[in-house]
């Protein structure tokens, strides 16, 4: 399955998906809210609507199936005796991606707010014009213009960011097993609008969300540590002279002096490895644990907790543990949950510097 | 060609005395450092005397050889094995260190004294720390005025095949049993040579015909040989007359023997190629710049080319199990005495890979094992006491024994029995599994005292029990010397302690006449604090209790460990902590929605 289904992408485009589906639920909601008593310009902006995110999904697919088509077809299979190394290195560039991005996921509720006072702002600018009667047509034509333009802008900016994140994580992983995760998640994603906009409630949404980022840090943390797993296989692939995954799951496989665990089965390189490899996949799981592995595992985890835990602190006392207060107080919040999209990955940054500390201390712990 | 050289300066009598006269042959072996280029590539090579290639031993049947080795390596011990020599009454001599002898210490000497009653084509070598690739091995030929085929040759010539190295042993060894090589891949020779030299000349005059004893004294690869234009005519193999045999194309595994006549043409106009070629199903990979070929010439005339050696198709070469021995020894039937071995190779804690004969890796003894046969009185007999991990088998007299021995690897394995040749009553084909016991046996069987097994297949022998002795038996590939894959026969122990005695010591035999171990042989132990008495372990006192005994290392830990239950544990705790931090920081966020 991991050949065919990459996990982190389908979190990826998941996230991303839903971005845009709490955007467009908002708009609709509000179009049914406000122009509700129009069926025909409502119609007519629901389709505006509709054709602006196609347009960015169209784009979006052109631009990122050319560019991720492109990197495969330069990159393919040419990384050889060093491929642990790269194999290692993406990893780890895409648990720290993922890492990133969860937390702006468990936050992406706020965008609720953030997105109406968009909306209302643009409107109420809008509405200021009314007064000049010239500019009626304007407005109208302006009014249709953001129907279009807002999905579409928003479509193609959290696609250009999947399209990186894909890219970024995708590196390691077999060009086939990309395109199945984005259909699935691009499906999940228009579900979870669906429900936003059917129920026009964020609770049952919010828990999923929850969830589901718990499971992408699971992966993430499982990457985590295969990446450093990698680049621990690739060294011992130099000891020995070949690769390791030749030799099968046996003696020789791994290397002894670093071994925390092994057992002669369950490898999930091997044919694929089958639950195995899927279970490798979301958790990373290996059938020969390294000291490096499972200090990475849990080095991961502890550098996340810590995180939350100070974002946490963070946002109850506006200011970082063991900082003083800045002398500026935060603004409202209004404002605040505005800048929301900017904190949530402003703090990840910092678990994404933290994890590359991370990664640099078990490397000069090998050497 | 360079001459295998007698450089005995002292080798005596024999070649003009009858053929009813025993001489005594002596030789006087420094065993030294010398520098030699066998394939232009120059090092460091153990000679004697200052010379390599090293003497070849020559003797005629009945001969008595007096050797008085001085060790003069300075940084390496050291031992001489004669292989294929039954050794029968001097066991002593037989060479394997931690077997029959202590290692001769750097500095010190040592005397080998024996008589030769068997003819044939032998080699000597060392037999301690897989030393002998280093270059001290060489030929010892033991002429028979009385061969069944003294009429159909009319000279002799020796002709020597071996693998070589540029690295020298230790440091290979270290590196070929590490946690680096988990595979056990041995290392791949460098170069083949011919009479330790290549492009070698054989001066042969038409019409005439030449009883070539060829000898693959290598440390790992078998060889196949050919001679261009020429039928080889097979009458000997590893001291044993055979039934001529007709033969175009022979294999000689690592310490196989081969004496093949070969008639020249009778136009001497031009020459041809004897190439030997080394086996490359053994390396597991094959250096692009590997020559495994080398080649040599049957000279007609010096004037004319030497010719290119043609490529061949396949490598078909003589079934040497199809032989018959000439004496026509019949098949011993209903064996006495019938044990299963098991080869295979896997890996210790350490992460290094072994050979293992039954789940059990060689790992020297403390004490000599003749040595403890000699000092344990009546218990010799008892397996037990020569160590949990020298595979002892304990014989007694006259017995007929059956070695099955089946291949669990999927390599080639030339496998020695010392003291003895054994009938080869059954060999399997590749892939062919354990031993079934349902095989029609040859009503004459092939002897000789090395027998390739096949990958993954089975191989039986029998031999009778008719020499006293602590013989090996053991894997001629060098590596797997050092890796393990040795057991140890244990032919009448009692016998031992009745013919043989540890002179001077509380252990001297009862019996007067018991022949007394050479001083020499006592003082290599006693230089080195090696006690001459007791168990495996140098036990004296209680020879069934082994504490201390030389072991392997650990067994490689099996799956989830204590420290692995906890790694797991604590990377589940962390993952669930972690999730449960995530839960929280997102239900912070809850109260804000509306």
């Amino acid at each position: 399955m991991p050949d065919v289904f990459a996990v982190p992408i389908f979190f990826i485009v998941f996230r991303e998906c839903v971005e845009v589906s709490i955007i467009v639920s908002l708009l609709l909601s509000w179009q049914k809210q406000t122009l509700g008593s129009d069926p025909a310009i409502n119609k007519k902006l629901r389709r505006q609507v509709w054709y602006g995110c196609l347009a960015g999904l169209l784009v979006c697919f052109i631009v990122g199936g050319g560019m991720i088509g492109s990197f495969y077809g330069l990159h393919i299979d040419k990384w050889g005796a060093t491929e642990p190394y790269w194999e290692g290195v993406f990893s780890i560039v895409a648990s720290i991606i993922i890492a990133a991005m969860g937390a702006a996921l468990l936050r992406v509720s706020k965008l609720q707010a953030k997105w109406q006072a968009k909306i209302h702002a643009s409107f109420d600018a809008k509405d200021a014009t009314k007064a000049s009667s010239k500019w009626e047509r304007v407005k109208a034509w302006t009014r249709k213009y953001f129907m279009f333009w807002l999905p579409f802008v928003t479509v193609l900016r959290e696609g250009a960011e999947a399209i990186i994140f894909i890219a970024g994580v995708g590196l390691g992983l077999p060009g086939r097993s990309i395109p199945l995760p984005v259909v699935v998640g691009l499906a999940a994603g228009a579900v979870v609008g669906v429900i936003l906009y059917k129920g026009g409630n964020f609770a049952p949404v919010h828990i999923f969300l929850i969830v589901s980022t718990c499971f992408l840090y699971l992966v993430a943390a499982g990457l985590f540590s295969k990446g450093v797993w990698f680049l621990e296989s690739g060294a011992w692939n130099k000891i020995i002279g070949g690769d390791a995954a030749e030799t099968g799951s046996g003696p020789g496989s791994y290397d002894i002096r670093q071994s925390v665990w092994h057992v002669n089965c369950c490898n999930p390189y091997i044919n694929g490895g089958g639950g195995w490899g899927i279970f490798n996949a979301i958790l990373g799981w290996q059938n020969s644990a390294t000291v490096g592995s499972v200090v990475s595992y849990n080095l991961f985890w502890l550098v996340t907790i810590l995180t939350f835990l100070g974002m946490a602190f963070n946002e109850k006392n506006g200011r970082w543990p063991l900082m003083k207060a800045k002398t500026v107080d935060r603004k409202g919040s209004e404002t605040d949950s505005g800048s929301e999209k900017d904190g949530g990955i402003a703090y990840p940054e910092k678990t994404a510097k933290r994890d590359t500390e991370t990664v640099t201390e078990v490397q000069s712990t090998k050497s | 060609m360079v001459p295998p050289s007698a450089g005995s300066t002292l080798m005596t009598l024999c070649l003009l005395g009858s053929s009813a006269l025993a001489a005594i042959v002596n030789y006087d072996f420094n065993i030294s450092w010398v520098t030699a280029q066998p394939d232009g590539f120059s090092r460091p090579t153990i000679g004697i005397n200052g010379e390599w290639p090293i003497p070849q031993i020559t003797a005629n049947v009945g001969d008595r050889v007096i050797i008085n080795v001085v060790n003069g390596l300075g940084n390496q011990t050291t031992s001489l094995h004669f292989h294929g020599l039954y050794m029968n009454g001097t066991p002593h001599m037989d060479g394997p260190v931690s077997v029959t002898q202590c290692a001769i210490p750097p500095g010190g000497s040592f005397v080998y004294d024996f008589h030769i009653n068997q003819p044939g084509t032998y080699w000597y070598h060392s037999h301690d720390s897989g030393q002998y690739p280093d270059g001290l091995r060489g030929a010892l030929i033991v002429k028979d005025p009385d061969s069944p085929y003294k009429d159909q040759y009319d000279e002799e010539l020796v002709l020597t095949l071996s693998d070589w190295y540029h690295d020298q042993m230790p440091g290979q060894l270290a590196r070929f049993i590490s946690y680096a090589n988990p595979t056990g891949a041995e290392p791949v020779p460098k170069s083949a040579l011919m009479n330790d030299t290549q492009n070698l000349d054989i001066k042969v005059e038409p019409g005439k015909t030449y009883m070539f004893r060829i000898i693959n004294m290598g440390a790992f690869a078998g060889q196949y040989l050919w001679f261009e234009g020429h039928t080889m005519k097979i009458v000997e193999v590893d001291g044993i007359y055979t039934e001529a045999a007709e033969a175009d194309m022979i294999y000689l595994t690592a310490a196989q023997r081969y004496s093949v006549l070969i008639t020249t043409k009778d136009d001497a106009s031009s020459n041809f190629a004897i190439v030997g070629s080394m086996d490359q199903d053994l390396f597991d990979a094959v250096p692009a710049d590997l020559n495994p070929n080398v080649t040599g010439w049957l000279v007609y005339s010096d004037s004319a080319p030497r010719p290119t050696p043609a490529l061949v198709d396949e490598f078909e070469p003589f079934d040497d199990f199809t032989l018959a021995p000439y004496d026509k020894l019949p098949l011993y039937t209903d064996p006495d005495y019938s044990f299963e071995l098991r080869v295979e190779m896997n890996n210790l804690g350490d992460g290094a890979n072994y050979a293992w004969f039954n789940n059990i890796t060689y790992v020297r003894p403390k004490v000599n094992t003749l040595y403890t046969a000699l000092t344990s009185g009546n218990l010799a007999t008892n397996p037990a006491i020569y160590g949990d991990h020298t595979n002892p088998f304990v014989l007694e007299k006259d017995q007929v024994v059956e070695i099955v021995l089946d291949n669990m690897d999927p390599g080639k394995h030339p496998f020695h029995l010392h003291g003895h040749a054994f009938q080869t009553v059954a060999r399997s084909e590749e892939e062919a599994g354990d031993y079934m016991y349902n095989e029609t046996l040859p009503a004459y069987p092939m002897r000789r005292d090395t027998v390739m097994v096949r990958p993954n297949g089975n191989l039986v022998l029998r031999f009778k029990a008719d020499n006293p002795g602590i013989w090996l038996f053991h894997c001629h590939i060098e590596w797997h010397v050092a890796s393990g894959l040795i057991a140890t026969i244990v032919e009448r122990p009692l016998d031992l302690q009745n013919t043989l005695s540890l002179a001077g010591s509380p252990y001297a035999s009862p019996n007067s006449s018991a022949l007394a171990i050479p001083t020499s042989h006592i003082e290599a132990c006693t230089k080195q604090d090696i006690s001459i008495a007791g168990n495996a372990a140098g036990n004296q006192d209680d020879l069934l209790d082994l504490r201390g005994q030389n072991a392997p290392p650990a067994p490689l830990p099996e799956g989830f460990t204590a420290k692995g239950i906890v790694a797991m544990t604590f990377s589940i705790v962390a993952a669930l902590l972690g999730m449960a931090v995530i839960g929280w920081y997102g239900n912070l966020d809850r109260k804000d929605v509306k």
